[in-house]
C-alpha cells in the first residue's frame, strides 16, 4: 500500500522524458524470479527490493537518492542488480549509508557504477553473494568520516571480484569464511583489503596502491595471498602485506613495491604448529622489507627475491628472530646485498646471507635516528663496524643457502611503466644545461664599444 | 647600471673559465657524474628481476651521493675563491681596475655558481638518460628536476659558507683546509653528534627535528625526499612527526632554511670583503 502511494506521488511529478518507467510500481507488482529491464534515465532513489528479481540497466540508468539514505536496499534473496549507475547515498556512518545494502542471502551486484556514495556495496548477513566489475568512488571527505567501498559483514562464500575502488576507507572482509577476493583495484584508500576473522579466504591478483595498508590480515586461519601487486603503500601505517595473530598464512607471488614497509608480521602464526609461508614473493624498493617482532617464531620464508630494499629484515623493537626457516629444501632467498660466492655452481651461496648491520641495530633500539637515514654518517658507523670487529652486532637472521641469481617469478597484474619520452625529454634538458654554461664560459667576452 | 651588469657577467665568465682549469673542481666533477652513472646501471640491473626499475631507491643512491660530493665540491671552491687570488696577488690587480668590490664579489659568486649548476646537470642528466635507455625513469620526471633544483640549493648554501670562510682568510691552502673540516662537520660529524645527543639525552622527536634543521645537508635530504616520495615516513618517527606538524608548509621551511643558509654567510662574506683594508 505504501509503496503504491509512493509511486503514486511520483506519477503527480514525473520526470516523463527522463524516467520512462516507474521503477517502484514495476518492483513492487513483480514476482520472484521476474526480469525487470530499466531503460536508460534518471529515476529517484532510495529502491527498497523484497521481491528476489533481476534488474538490469539499459546505458547504465541513474539511480540517485539525493544525499539522504541507502540507494537500493535489498531484503530478498537471490536479487540481482546489474549495469546501473547508482548515486547520491547519504552520508551518516551511524545508519551506514550505501550504494547498495544487501541484507539477505546470494545477491548479485554486478557491473554497476557507484559514485558519491558513502558505503559502495555493503553486504550484511549475505551469504554466497557476488560483487564482480563495479567501480566505487567514494564522496570526498576526510579519510575517518569516508565509508567503506565494499564491505562484507557475516557473509560466508562471497566472491568479490575486478571491483576497481578509489577514494574510499576501507574494503572490508569480517567474519566471512571461504570468501574469493579476486582481480580488484583499491586506490587512495585507506586499508586496502583489510580481513577480520576469517578461514579459508583466497585474495589473488588484486592491485592495491597508493593505500595507508595495502592488505591487512587480522585474526583467523588459512589466508592465501597470491599474486597481488602492493605498490606505494606509504604513511604512519605504510604496510603492502600485515599479518597480525593470523594462522596458516600462505603469501605466494606477490609483488611488493616501493612500500614503507613490504610484509609486516606482528605474531603470526598465533598458535603453536601452525605456520606462516612467504614464498616466491619480490620485495623491491621497500624502506623495509620484511618488518617482524621479534618473538614471531614458525615462519617459513624462501624463494623470495629481496632487491634493493632500504632495509631487507627489520625487527620491531631489540632481539634475535629464532625458530624461523629462511630456506627450504636447500633453497634460501635471493638478497640483492648478499656477497658471498658459489665455488661449486649450484646456484646457492658457499656462505650463509646475513643481516647484520649497527646502525640497522640502533634503529631497532631508537626509531627515532630513522631521521638520519640516507646521510653519509649511517655509511661511516656500518663502516666502522666492519672495521673494528668489537662493534659487530649480532646477526638478525641467517640464510644458509641463498639463491645466487634472482628466480624468474610470475608477473602480476597493475605495473605502469615510467613515462619514457617526459624523463628523456627532462634528462636531455639537464645536459643542454650544462652545455649552454659550458659554451657560455667559453666565449670570449663581449668588448664594449665606444 | 648595465655596463656593472656586463662587468659582472664578465667576470663571471673569467671565473667559469677558471673552473674549467681546476683540476679539483674537475676530479670532483667527474667522480659526480661517474658515480651517478655507475647508480643508475645499478637500477639497469635491477629491471631485469623486477620487470622494471626502481626510481625511488636509485633516487635515494643520488641524495646520498649529493649528500657527500656536492658540499665538498661548493666548499673547496668558495673557500678557494677570494683567498687565492689575494695569495698570487691577482686580485690587487683587479680591484686598481675602475670595478667596484661589490661587482667582482657577484661576478666571483655567479660564475662558481653556474660552474656547480653545470657539474650537477651533467651528472643528473646522464644519470637520467641511463634510466631512460633501461626503460625506467621517475613516475614524475618533474620530481626529478626538482631534485637537481635542491642539489644545487645545497650547493650554493656551502658555496656561501665556503665564500665567508674565504674572506676570513689569507691563504688559500688554510681557507681549503677549514672548508675540508667544514665538509667533514656538515656531513659526518654535525650528524654523528646529533645522534649521540638524542640517544644520550632522550630527546623528544620534535626538539630532534628542530636540532636538525641547523644543518644545510639534513635539511636539503628532507626536501629532496619530499620531493620524491611525498611524505617523510622514511625518517621514522621524526620525519612523520614533522609532516604531520607542518604539512603543506613543510616544505616552505626546508626551502626557506637552505635558502637562508645561502644568503647569510654570503652577505657576511661579502661585507667582510667590502671592508678588508689589505686588499
Amino acid at each position: 500500500m505504501l509503496s503504491v502511494l509512493i509511486a503514486a506521488t511520483i506519477a503527480l511529478f514525473p520526470l516523463a522524458a527522463d524516467q520512462p518507467l516507474d521503477l517502484k510500481a514495476a518492483l513492487a507488482a513483480a514476482q520472484p524470479g521476474d526480469t525487470i529491464v530499466v531503460p536508460a534515465g534518471r529515476y529517484a532513489g532510495p529502491l527498497v527490493i523484497d521481491t528476489p528479481v533481476t534488474l538490469v540497466g539499459q546505458d547504465y540508468p541513474v539511480i540517485d537518492a539525493g544525499g539522504s539514505g541507502s540507494v537500493i536496499t535489498v531484503n530478498a534473496p537471490d536479487v540481482t542488480i546489474r549495469g546501473f549507475e547508482i548515486r547520491g547515498s547519504g552520508a551518516s556512518l551511524d545508519r551506514e549509508d550505501a550504494g547498495v545494502t544487501g541484507l539477505a542471502p546470494r545477491l548479485t551486484v554486478e557491473d554497476n557504477r557507484l559514485e558519491d556514495v558513502l558505503f559502495g556495496v555493503y553486504l550484511k548477513d549475505a551469504p554466497g553473494s557476488v560483487v564482480r566489475g563495479n567501480t566505487v568512488a567514494g564522496k570526498p571527505l576526510e579519510m575517518g568520516v569516508r565509508g567503506d567501498g565494499l564491505r562484507l559483514w557475516y557473509s560466508a562464500g562471497s566472491l568479490v571480484e575486478n571491483n576497481h575502488v578509489s577514494d574510499s576507507r576501507d574494503m572490508i572482509v569480517w567474519y566471512s569464511p571461504d570468501s574469493i577476493i579476486r582481480g580488484n583495484t583499491v586506490e587512495r584508500s585507506r586499508y586496502g583489503l583489510h580481513f577480520m576473522v576469517n578461514e579459508n579466504v583466497l585474495i589473488e591478483e588484486n592491485v592495491l596502491r597508493d593505500n595507508s595498508v595495502g592488505i591487512y590480515l587480522m585474526y583467523g586461519d588459512g589466508y592465501t595471498v597470491r599474486r597481488n601487486l602492493l605498490f606505494d603503500n606509504r604513511g604512519q601505517s605504510g604496510y603492502g602485506l600485515g599479518l597480525k595473530d593470523v594462522d596458516n598464512a600462505v603469501v605466494d607471488g606477490n609483488y611488493f613495491v616501493a612500500n614503507r614497509v613490504g610484509v609486516y608480521n606482528d605474531h603470526s602464526p598465533l598458535s603453536p604448529n601452525a605456520t606462516t609461508r612467504t614464498e616466491n614473493n619480490l620485495f623491491a624498493y621497500n624502506d623495509i622489507a620484511l618488518w617482524m617482532l621479534p618473538l614471531v617464531e614458525d615462519n617459513v620464508t624462501a624463494g623470495n627475491v629481496f632487491q634493493e630494499n632500504g632495509e631487507q629484515i627489520a625487527l620491531a623493537g631489540e632481539g634475535v628472530l629464532r625458530n624461523n626457516l629462511w630456506s627450504e629444501a636447500g633453497r634460501g632467498n635471493y638478497w640483492s646485498d648478499y656477497a658471498g660466492y658459489d665455488a661449486d655452481n649450484n646456484g646457492v651461496g658457499d656462505v650463509p646471507y646475513q643481516a647484520q648491520s649497527l646502525f640497522e641495530d640502533l634503529l631497532a633500539k631508537h626509531p627515532e635516528l630513522r631521521l638520519f637515514q640516507l646521510s653519509p654518517a649511517t655509511d661511516a658507523i656500518d663502516l666502522a663496524a666492519r672495521a673494528f670487529p668489537l662493534f659487530q652486532p649480532r646477526p638478525k637472521m641467517t640464510d644458509e643457502h641463498p639463491l645466487m641469481a634472482p628466480p624468474v617469478l610470475p608477473a602480476v597484474p597493475g605495473l605502469t611503466p615510467a613515462p619514457l619520452a617526459a624523463n628523456l625529454a627532462a634528462s636531455l634538458a639537464m645536459l643542454a644545461a650544462a652545455a649552454l654554461i659550458l659554451v657560455f664560459a667559453v666565449r670570449r667576452p663581449r668588448r664594449t664599444t665606444g | 647600471m648595465t655596463s656593472s651588469l656586463t662587468t659582472i657577467w664578465t667576470l663571471a665568465q673569467k671565473e667559469m673559465r677558471d673552473a674549467l682549469r681546476n683540476r679539483w673542481f674537475l676530479l670532483y666533477t667527474a667522480a659526480f657524474a661517474a658515480l651517478a652513472l655507475a647508480f643508475s646501471w645499478l637500477a639497469l640491473a635491477g629491471a631485469g628481476i623486477a620487470g622494471f626499475a626502481g626510481f625511488g631507491r636509485t633516487a635515494a643512491s643520488l641524495i646520498n651521493l649529493v649528500l657527500l660530493i656536492v658540499p665538498l665540491m661548493a666548499l673547496t671552491i668558495g673557500a678557494q675563491s677570494i683567498a687565492a687570488e689575494l695569495e698570487r696577488g691577482t686580485l690587487s690587480y683587479l680591484l686598481a681596475q675602475p670595478i667596484g668590490r661589490l661587482e667582482v664579489f657577484l661576478g666571483k659568486y655567479l660564475g662558481l655558481a653556474l660552474s656547480l649548476l653545470a657539474a650537477l646537470a651533467l651528472g643528473f642528466g646522464i644519470s637520467g638518460l641511463v634510466m631512460v635507455l633501461s626503460g625506467s625513469g621517475a613516475a614524475d620526471p618533474g620530481a626529478y628536476v626538482a631534485l637537481v633544483v635542491l642539489a644545487f640549493l645545497l650547493g650554493l648554501a656551502m658555496l656561501s659558507v665556503g665564500f665567508l670562510v674565504s674572506a676570513l682568510t689569507r691563504k688559500a691552502s688554510v681557507a681549503v683546509g677549514i672548508g675540508l673540516f667544514l665538509w667533514l662537520a656538515f656531513v659526518f660529524l654535525g650528524d654523528l653528534g646529533m645522534m649521540g645527543t638524542a640517544v644520550a639525552m632522550k630527546l623528544p622527536i620534535a626538539s630532534l627535528f628542530a636540532m636538525s634543521l641547523s644543518n644545510p645537508s639534513q635539511v636539503f635530504k628532507m626536501a629532496a625526499i619530499l620531493d620524491i616520495n611525498a611524505t617523510l615516513d622514511i625518517l621514522g618517527p621524526a620525519g612523520m612527526y614533522a609532516v604531520h606538524q607542518y604539512g603543506q608548509g613543510l616544505l616552505a621551511i626546508l626551502l626557506g632554511t637552505l635558502a637562508l643558509w645561502a644568503i647569510v654567510p654570503g652577505v657576511l662574506a661579502y661585507l667582510r670583503f667590502a671592508n678588508r683594508g689589505d686588499l
